[in-house]
């Protein structure tokens, strides 16, 4: 039998027992199978009982199925576990989104971003209850900036032309568009979102 | 007949068919380790090599006749020694009675897989260049309960090491549980050293290399236990003695095996000197101190010198000379008596630092049968002596005895120079450190570039690809890392690499085949080896799989 060093301890705080379980819960959350990802990450919870990820996981798995109390709870032992789980509150936003809580969940979406800007889950997120709540400067901030990071991600070039739209920024919401376009030309929803605009601008033309 | 452990003894192999193939002794010395004996017993026993006689050394301590007994196999014997008389007796009493044609080590704690006996044999039944060989095990990190069951959490190959002479007069990389060698190597190496109490393991393989190759089976084999939160180990609690650890490494590295050694050249250092300053004794401890290769001193003084000369360093001829004779004159004395291959010629004030000799001896074997010889550089640079094939030195000497060493060298058409960079020794180990520390300072791509390339120069490919892996990934070369996990995993998959390669599936959206892989990886952590590798089931404890929960 041999013994490690204290840095190896460190190197192997998290084990392969561990990962491999979380792992395997996030993929079976990918392909939809909420209970065999619930059992992964319950197991997971037990060998990293300080880490975040499991809970966010059975969150994310309640969540899908409609648990909503289990979801927040989930999240929210993610959130004590660490108070800056860009992911727990992204979570927690949601839980709050689905019960038309639109106001906390902004606020929690916010938190989220604050704490980690790439979330595109809380961006998105944002956008859905910005559209929800009629308030769109802020969502189209943070869009800005996700989109300097990481610019030809079209999904969020559409939610950020949508939302110039409806802000009445039909130029850049045009603009914004024709670059979508010209990255993915064949995206149907982008080409009708542009007719919309287009017909915007001239009927503001005509008036 | 079936153990409680589920292990089927007896003598015939599972399908009834007859045994066959040589016999190999098992050598299993045991201490105060009751709790993990009836596993590493199991998994001898569960071999798919049923030829075995296997050996349970009871080194005082803890009572055992139970729990072997329990097994009720006529091929375990029974070595029950009351008193604790260390681990190299307990193996030279049970080689004394070993009849196998091969002899295998397993401790007390670890495990082999099922066919670890089997790949072993079947090596060296096929290699018969090589006269051992070993096989990769997992170092399985495990949390022990209180009751002292062992909850693992991780396995990892953390070394792949090919065979490398040089290396292994240096330090040992051959782990004694995935070893196997023949039992007539031991005739000629000497049994093990019953006055070390730690490297044991290493006393003996380094002796080893002066006789054979090592063959090195690029196969997980077995796993030996690391705890996180305790150490039962012996050699554990002695490694913090630095005065005994040095003491014993002294005492492997001076423990020269009977001749003639076909594996190995020795090296006569010649020490010249005009007279015997106070400074010698202080050269002669750091020579002794860094000094791996295997060589003879040779001290030409007087009579009335020699007989002032108290040491107790081994491997030591004190060569009596003419008083009144200069230090060439010793030096050709000295040389007659010198037996080496290789000659080290050193003045009297050289001060030896570690591969002071052997970086020079390394360029000389790596050299062929140029006719150059290579300076002993000191750390400052200075000159420090002259290594040379000694043929070449007799020839100078005899033509040129009125001249200085170097200069009858020269005289004689021999090329003096120092080592080059690339002529020194453990050119690999320089590279893996370069590495390590790109990996440190997080620059991974740099660590991947690093693994690659020493792979492909220095061989041991496949731990490099399983690092360089695991660098690419880090670094986000993501197609990088999955196209050389996806090799490594093809030619022998790791908990690790498929572990890296399911991650590299989730990235690219292959969740089923994500799945696929972490299945198997947690299927490997359970205690099964990977059934797509090796088909087949273990008889020590197989827990459902993760995958399956």
């Amino acid at each position: 039998m041999d013994i490690m060093n204290t840095n190896e301890i460190e190197k192997y705080k998290l084990t392969q027992h561990y990962e491999v379980l979380r792992e395997l819960g996030d993929c079976y959350t990918s392909v939809g199978d909420y209970g065999q990802a619930q059992r992964c990450y319950e197991k997971a919870a037990l060998l990293g009982p300080d880490e975040p990820g499991p809970y966010v996981g059975l969150g994310v798995a309640a969540l899908q199925t409609g648990k909503l109390d289990d979801a927040e709870i989930a999240f929210r032992v993610a959130c004590r576990l660490d108070a800056k789980c860009a992911k727990a509150h992204a979570g927690l936003a949601m839980v709050a989104q689905q019960r038309r809580d639109y106001p906390r969940s902004f606020d929690l979406y916010m938190k989220s971003l604050e704490l980690d800007s790439d979330n595109i889950t809380a961006l998105l997120g944002l956008f859905q209850v910005s559209c929800e709540m009629g308030s769109f400067a802020k969502v189209i901030y943070y869009l800005q900036v996700y989109l300097d990071m990481h610019p030809g991600d079209v999904s969020v070039m559409f939610a950020l032309s949508a939302l110039y739209l409806k802000d009445g920024q039909t130029e850049q919401a045009r603009d914004m568009l024709r670059n979508l376009l010209a990255l993915e030309p064949g995206n149907q929803d982008a080409v009708n979102l542009l007719e919309e605009v287009e017909h915007t601008m001239a009927g503001v033309g005509q008036a | 007949m079936e153990h409680p452990l589920g292990v089927t003894t007896g003598q015939l192999r599972p399908n009834g068919a007859a045994s066959q193939g040589p016999l190999v002794s098992v050598l299993l010395p045991t201490y105060n380790r009751r709790r993990y004996l009836p596993a590493a017993l199991a998994s001898a026993l569960t071999q798919t090599h049923r030829e075995l006689e296997i050996f349970v050394i009871r080194d005082g301590g803890q009572e055992v006749a139970d729990v072997v007994g329990s097994f009720r196999d006529p091929r375990v014997v029974l070595i029950d020694r009351k008193d604790n008389r260390g681990k190299p007796y307990s193996l030279n009493e049970a080689l004394r009675r070993a009849q196998g044609q091969y002899v295998a080590y397993l401790d007390d704690d670890d495990a082999w897989y099922p066919h670890h006996v089997e790949t072993l044999v079947r090596t060296l039944e096929t290699q018969t260049d090589c006269q051992a060989a070993y096989s990769d095990l997992y170092r399985v990190y495990c949390e022990i309960q209180p009751d002292g069951e062992r909850l693992v959490r991780s396995k990892y190959v953390e070394i792949s090491r090919d065979f490398d002479r040089f290396l292994m007069l240096y330090f040992n990389h051959v782990l004694h549980v995935s070893l196997m060698h023949r039992r007539d190597l031991l005739d000629k190496t000497g049994p093990y050293t019953e006055n070390l109490n730690i490297l044991i393991d290493w006393d003996i393989t380094r002796r080893m290399a002066f006789f054979s190759d090592f063959h090195h089976v690029l196969t997980i084999t077995g796993e030996f236990y690391c705890p996180l939160n305790q150490s039962d180990r012996i050699s554990d609690v002695r490694r913090r003695d630095s005065e005994d650890y040095l003491r014993n490494i002294l005492t492997i590295r001076t423990n020269l095996p009977p001749k003639p050694w076909p594996k190995v050249d020795e090296l006569s250092i010649i020490v010249a000197m005009d007279r015997l300053d106070q400074n010698v004794g202080q050269m002669l401890m750091r020579l002794w101190r860094h000094t791996f290769y295997p060589y003879r001193l040779y001290i030409p003084l007087p009579p009335a010198d020699l007989s002032r000369l108290n040491i107790a360093m081994p491997n030591v001829v004190l060569v009596p000379v003419e008083p009144q004779s200069s230090v060439e004159e010793r030096v050709d004395v000295a040389m007659l008596q010198a037996e080496g291959k290789y000659v080290a010629v050193v003045p009297s004030g050289t001060q030896p630092h570690d591969l002071w000799v052997e970086d020079p001896v390394h360029a000389l074997i790596q050299n062929g049968t140029n006719r150059e010889a290579f300076l002993i550089v000191g750390k400052d640079g200075t000159r420090g002596g002259i290594v040379v094939r000694r043929s070449d030195l007799l020839r100078a000497r005899r033509a040129f005895t009125h001249l200085s060493v170097e200069a009858s060298l020269t005289a004689s058409g021999i090329r003096v120079r120092p080592p080059r960079e690339e002529e020194l020794p453990f050119q690999f180990d320089e590279a893996l450190r370069y590495g390590k520390l790109a990996e440190t300072d997080g620059d991974w791509d740099a660590a991947a570039r690093m693994f690659e390339r020493t792979g492909q120069r220095y061989r041991n490919e496949l731990w490099m690809k399983t690092m360089a892996a695991r660098a690419h990934f880090e670094a986000g070369n993501r197609e990088r890392a999955g196209r050389l996990s996806r090799e490594v995993n093809r030619v022998r998959p790791t908990i690790d690499t498929l572990l890296l390669e399911a991650k590299v599936c989730r990235w690219e959206r292959d969740f089923p085949g994500a799945i696929r892989l972490l299945n198997r990886a947690a299927q490997g952590l359970a205690g099964c080896m990977d059934p797509e590798a090796h088909r087949w089931e273990t008889g020590v404890r197989c827990e459902q799989t993760l995958g399956g929960v």
